[in-house]
C-alpha cells in the first residue's frame, strides 16, 4: 500500500508550546516515582561537587514535557488508531531547577513497514526542547504506529 | 547506583548492566501517572483499561523509558560519563503488580569518539522482552 500524505508537512514546525518552568520539587517528584536515588539528581550538596556543578534532572525527565493540546491534531493518521511504539531521545544538555523548557514539534518522517501482523505506517514526530536561553536541551522523536 | 566511577578504558564489549529486579506496583505506576499529568484510565484503572482492549492497567511508555534510562545512569554512577542517546521500542505492555527484570550489555566501543553503545531491555517474569532499547554513553577525557 502506498502511503499518501502531503510531503510539505515534513519538517514544518506545527506547534511551539509556552515555556514550562522546572523547579527542584518537580525533579524530586520525578526521581521519587521512578526510584532514582542518584545524588546528582537528589542531593544539591553532592551535585555541586559533581560534573554539572549543581542539581540536574535525570536525562529521561526530558520526555515528561507534554506537547500542547493541539499536538495530536497534527499527527497524520493512517488506518486504525495509532499508538506509541517507542521513542528516540538525544540528550544534549542537562535540565536544571530554574529552567523554562519550550517544545517545538514537527513531523520528521513517515514510513511503512510490513510485519507478520500486516502492514504498519510509522509517523515520527520530533519535539525539540530548548531552555530559556534558547539552548537545545534534547530532541525527542515520538514514534507512532498505525495498523493499516 | 554504582559508587565507582566507570572509566572508558575499563569497559569491554559484552559487559553486563544488571540484571536488576524491580517490583512495579500499581501504586507506583499511578503515582507516576499522577505526577506526570498522565492520569488516564489505561494507566490507572484495570476495569477501564480492559474496556480499551488491554489486559489491565499498563505502565506508561515514558515510565518504561525512565526505568531503562536509570539502568544506564546507575551504571554510569556520578562520574563525568553521560548518556547522550536512548531509543526504546514498546513491544508488549508492561503490567504493574509484577516483577520486571532490567538488563543490558555493551555492544560497541568507539575509541575515537570515546562512546559505548548499550543494548537494554525490560523483561517479564517469563523472560519475555517487553521493552527493548539502545543507549549511547559518552566518556569525556
Amino acid at each position: 500500500m502506498a502511503v499518501n500524505y502531503d510531503p510539505a508537512i515534513i519538517g514544518r514546525v506545527f506547534e511551539t508550546t509556552d515555556p514550562v518552568p522546572v523547579d527542584a520539587a518537580a525533579i524530586a517528584k520525578f526521581t521519587e516515582t521512578i526510584g532514582d536515588t542518584n545524588p546528582l539528581h537528589t542531593d544539591p550538596e553532592a551535585a555541586r561537587k559533581g560534573p554539572y556543578g549543581g542539581l540536574t534532572a535525570p536525562p529521561s525527565f526530558a520526555v515528561t514535557f507534554r506537547n500542547g493540546r493541539h499536538f495530536f491534531e497534527h499527527v497524520p493518521r493512517f488506518g486504525r488508531a495509532g499508538f506509541d511504539a517507542g521513542k528516540d531521545v538525544e540528550f544534549v544538555a542537562p535540565i536544571r531547577p530554574g529552567d523554562s523548557i519550550t517544545l517545538s514539534s514537527h513531523v520528521k518522517e513517515i514510513y511503512e513497514k510490513t510485519g507478520r501482523s500486516g502492514s504498519m505506517v510509522f509517523v515520527v514526530i520530533r519535539s525539540t526542547l530548548t531552555n530559556q536561553r534558547g539552548e537545545v536541551i534534547a530532541h525527542v522523536d515520538h514514534r507512532f504506529m498505525n495498523r493499516t | 547506583m554504582s559508587q565507582e566511577t566507570i572509566l572508558y578504558e575499563n569497559v569491554n564489549i559484552g559487559d553486563a548492566l544488571g540484571p536488576s529486579e524491580m517490583y512495579l506496583s500499581r501504586d507506583q505506576v499511578r503515582a507516576y501517572a499522577k505526577a506526570m499529568g498522565m492520569w488516564v484510565a489505561r494507566f490507572t484503572d484495570d476495569v477501564e483499561a480492559r474496556k480499551e482492549g488491554l489486559p489491565g492497567m499498563i505502565t506508561p511508555g515514558n515510565m518504561s523509558l525512565a526505568i531503562l534510562s536509570k539502568l544506564v545512569t546507575d551504571w554510569i554512577g556520578s562520574g563525568k560519563a553521560k548518556m547522550t542517546r536512548l531509543g526504546t521500542t514498546y513491544r508488549q505492555p508492561v503490567l504493574p503488580d509484577h516483577t520486571i527484570v532490567l538488563q543490558g550489555f555493551i555492544t560497541h566501543k568507539n575509541d575515537q569518539e570515546r562512546t559505548v553503545d548499550v543494548d537494554v531491555w525490560i523483561e517479564s517474569e517469563d523472560a519475555e522482552r517487553l521493552v527493548i532499547g539502545t543507549a549511547t554513553v559518552h566518556f569525556p577525557k
